[in-house]
């Protein structure tokens, strides 16, 4: 479904990404994952057109993607969720969903339609199916962290991806929360056949949830492959667990 | 569910005003009419700026200078043109909100504080140009003694016609501020990055989001002739723009109906201050800081975010 | 037709120098401004006020004081009047504000701007004032048979003074490289244990001394009235923005285009003399967004 390939970005003298590669097959869920500064967070904006790729292709249901404006990369069916809290703050929850449920439905420039009636019942489906239901009124700036992040995948499911791409979605809860989230993901990928890309620190949760691993290095990626897979590369234990035999 | 920026009580308060202002020339003295009338246009100004301001979060610093095309396009279409002065307000928020259109194309992909400096030099530059251009616009005199049509030439046809237009705009905004368009808006002012992200074209939605508040500063300049038979280039110099722009944030710019009632205070202060002494700058001033220190949210801001804090206690409760 | 293009060349000439002591003011006046925005990041409506405060003041003195000395010492005193009235204005006001939104400080300062202009109103009356400039400035001299101004002669030396002086202060003098650090991390700076908040009262108390200077200075050449304050501001926040906000040179940049182009406008087509410099400003908007040169945002 999604095809990156050599994929390059700097920022002045840094190069951020050199050399990424990843495969995503429709339905699969991938893990990025890598040391801080590696570039996860680039690669996933560069896939989502908040950033232009200098060099590299990037194939989403096999037409190339790279450079798109970011509502574009969105209207093809990718979607982001981000790791730190970006939501529309004075908004309630339930409005911080309908616009991105609006947005794909192209319906975003209706001038005297009231929205309070449009697009309802797949909000409250969403609110539902992330356990937001009770929360719906709360102005969004005034949630929890754990909350907020809840909320970050629920304005991405929004827009009815069909690659859900989240940066770190468990980053800054609580154990309890980190949990909840996890098994959330499941049922998401269970109940509605979406195509994950995450990336993450937490160990745990990439070799629970992952069926394919990425791994990158210093903006390079140094492998790719099943769970079993890439824990017994050599490069990668080099690299990355600290040494052969240590996973 | 509750509506953006003003609850259903809000919106039966507005109808009650608006209904008792209908009854206003039955009893007043000309020149309250006068004023009422002045109050309703500076405040459907003050109300077209806050769609961008307020609801969209754009820092749109020369406001006025859509407000002043709106009215000299009205003007100049009947005392150079000769034409039937009905046509004007058709003419005027046309123009306004092509203008509009041209100087956001120019503004709209600088942020903040530097969107908020480039339209106020354009504006500055549509304003100079009037300010000379004596042959055409009349210059720094302006245009006096602009034809009104007969129906509405009166203190009073030219309130009820200002009642009448203002409600109907008011009444279209309110359309729209809760319409997809005015939620997505909304959205664009509380994170633009991340509205793009879920697919809204950040730009064009801002474009056109000027464009409408172009068009009903517009309609207010085209009332503003009305009601006062004269243009002149005050009505598009920079002092005016943050004028309505403290209006706005006297009422509370994150609510619909604050920038009127924002107008009505100033308006009606200016004439209440104006009878005891020539400093009302002065007063207006002090207002204006200890509005910024005590109530940075507005007179109506503040009091729904009592009510809302209010309510939340009860659910929580 | 010789003599005629000698004579054009000769008054395009004369325009320049026109042109470029309107600059001198504008640059003193633009690059405190500036100097206020890119440290304290305040976009300061009220600005234009204290260069009107500033004419004013050089009025009072020098009259009451009277004679070639008075006006010398009012072109020290009153700037360093308004200089105190600003840093008065600043730890008493300003410093409670600099986490505020700019546009809640725009419309403080700008709510400022208006008690001052009342203020001044209410101490001088609504009539203008004329101040003579000092015997050894006044008159002209030939310009190729054309009359230039001494003191227009006086200002083209004293703009690149006063833009020497504010290299050496942003340059040379540790307050200075302080400020310039926290115009680009004000975090930084007080994590060094500076004191960043006098830091700012000294920038501020600068930046509005320049506009006192603009005003002492500008006070000679026209008349001394209320609405000084309307006119300039918008020049100078449009000059800044051309040039870069919080850069002086950028200032010195955007003044010299704004006060050319007013000046050669008004030979061209003295009718809409006032329409060249926004056009300039709007072209160079055009192209470069964020000013000529670089900014301190």
């Amino acid at each position: 479904m999604l095809s990156v390939q050599g994929l390059q970005k700097s920022f002045g003298d840094f190069m951020a990404v050199a050399d990424a590669n990843l495969e995503v097959a429709a339905g699969q869920v991938v893990a990025v994952i890598g040391p801080n500064g590696a570039g996860k967070t680039t690669l996933f904006k560069l896939i989502t057109g908040q950033l232009k790729p200098d060099a590299g292709r990037i194939l989403f249901k096999g037409r190339d993607i790279a450079g798109l404006k970011p509502h574009r990369v969105c209207q093809r069916g990718i979607s982001l969720s981000y790791q730190v809290v970006n939501l529309f703050g004075r908004m309630s929850v339930l409005q911080n969903v309908q616009v991105a449920v609006l947005a794909r439905r192209r319906q975003v420039l209706r001038l005297f339609t009231p929205a309070a009636r449009l697009a309802m019942d797949e909000c409250w489906e969403i609110l539902d199916s992330v356990g937001l239901t009770e929360k719906a009124h709360r102005i969004s700036g005034t949630l929890s962290h754990g909350d907020s992040k809840v909320l970050e995948m629920a304005i991405a499911l929004g827009n009815r991806p069909e690659l859900l791409i989240m940066d770190e979605p468990t980053a800054g809860m609580s154990p309890e929360e980190t949990r909840a989230a996890m098994t959330l993901i499941k049922r998401l990928t269970g109940e509605l056949g979406l195509t994950i890309l995450f990336c993450e620190h937490d160990m745990e949760l990439v070799f629970g949830l992952a069926e394919s691993i990425m791994v990158l290095q210093q903006g390079r990626t140094i492998a790719q492959g099943t769970c079993e897979e890439v824990r017994c590369d050599e490069q990668v234990q080099l690299a990355y667990l600290g040494g052969p035999g240590d996973a | 569910m509750q509506d953006q920026g003003m609850n259903s009580r809000g919106l039966i308060l507005a109808g009650v005003v608006l209904a008792g202002l209908a009854f206003l020339p039955a009893f007043a003295e000309r020149y309250y009419i006068y004023l009422a009338a002045l109050i309703l246009v500076t405040g459907l100004l003050a109300s077209s700026l806050n769609m961008v301001l307020g609801f969209g979060g754009m820092y749109q610093f020369h406001h006025a200078v859509f407000f002043g095309a709106g009215a000299y396009a009205a003007a100049l279409l009947t005392v150079r043109g000769g034409a039937n002065p009905w046509w004007g307000y058709l003419l005027g928020p046309v123009v306004a909100a092509a203008l509009s259109l041209v100087m956001g194309l120019i503004c709209v992909r600088l942020s903040k504080l530097y969107f908020g400096m480039l339209q106020i030099s354009l504006g500055s530059l549509v304003w100079a140009i009037v300010f000379r251009w004596y042959s055409f616009t009349g210059g720094d005199d302006g245009l006096h003694g602009v034809p009104v049509p007969p129906l509405i030439g009166s203190v009073r046809g030219a309130f009820y016609f200002t009642l009448i237009v203002t409600a109907v705009c008011l009444g279209l905004m309110y359309l729209i501020v809760n319409s997809p368009f005015g939620r997505v808006f909304q959205s664009i002012r509380d994170n633009p990055e991340r509205a793009e992200a879920v697919g809204v074209d950040v730009v064009r939605h801002q474009l056109i989001g000027l464009v409408i508040a172009g068009f009903f500063g517009g309609v207010a300049g085209t009332l503003f002739v009305t009601v006062e038979g004269t243009v002149f280039p005050d009505l598009m110099f920079w002092t005016l723009s943050l004028e309505i722009l403290i209006m706005c944030l006297l009422g509370g710019w994150f609510t619909f109906l604050g920038p009127m009632l924002g107008a009505a205070i100033i308006v009606s202060l200016r004439t209440v201050v104006g009878i005891y002494t020539e400093y009302w700058t002065l007063v207006l001033g002090v207002i204006l800081m200890l509005l910024i220190f005590f109530l940075p949210e507005g007179v109506l801001g503040f009091f729904t975010a009592r009510l809302g804090r209010r309510r939340a206690a009860g659910e929580d409760g | 037709m010789e003599i005629a293009s000698n004579v054009n060349l000769a008054s395009l000439g004369q325009q320049v120098l026109v042109g470029l002591s309107r600059t001198t003011i504008l640059f003193i006046v633009s690059s405190g401004l500036s100097l206020i925005l890119g440290v304290l990041r305040i976009p300061n409506v009220s600005h234009g006020s204290l260069y009107m405060i500033g004419a004013f003041f050089t009025y009072s003195v020098a009259s009451f004081i009277g004679g070639q000395t008075g006006f010398w010492l009012a072109l020290i005193l009153a700037p360093l009047a308004v200089g105190l009235l600003s840093l008065a204005v600043e730890r008493g006001i300003f410093c409670h504000l600099y986490d505020r939104e700019h546009l809640m400080l725009l419309l403080f300062t700008f709510s400022l701007m208006l008690v001052l202009g009342d203020l001044v109103k209410l101490t001088y009356g609504s009539n203008y004032r004329s101040l003579a400039a000092p015997l050894m400035l006044q008159g002209s001299f030939s310009l190729s048979g054309l009359p230039f101004p001494r003191y227009n002669l006086f200002l083209l030396v004293a703009g690149p003074l006063v833009a020497l002086g504010l290299w050496l202060l942003t340059n040379k003098t540790k307050i200075g490289k302080i400020a310039r650090a926290a115009a680009v991390d004000r975090e930084m700076v007080a994590a060094m244990g500076i004191n960043v908040s006098w830091v700012f009262a000294f920038v501020f108390c600068i930046g509005c001394l320049l506009a006192g200077l603009g005003g002492a200075l500008v006070a000679p050449t026209q008349n001394i009235t209320q609405g000084m304050d309307h006119a300039i501001i918008m020049e100078t926040f449009l000059i800044i923005i051309i040039g870069g906000l919080g850069n002086i040179w950028g200032a010195l940049l955007g003044a010299a285009i704004f006060g050319l182009t007013d000046a050669i406008g008004i030979l061209v087509w003295p009718q809409f003399a006032i329409v060249f410099p926004y056009v300039a400003v709007v072209i160079v908007l055009l192209f470069r967004p964020k000013g000529l040169l670089k900014s301190t945002w």
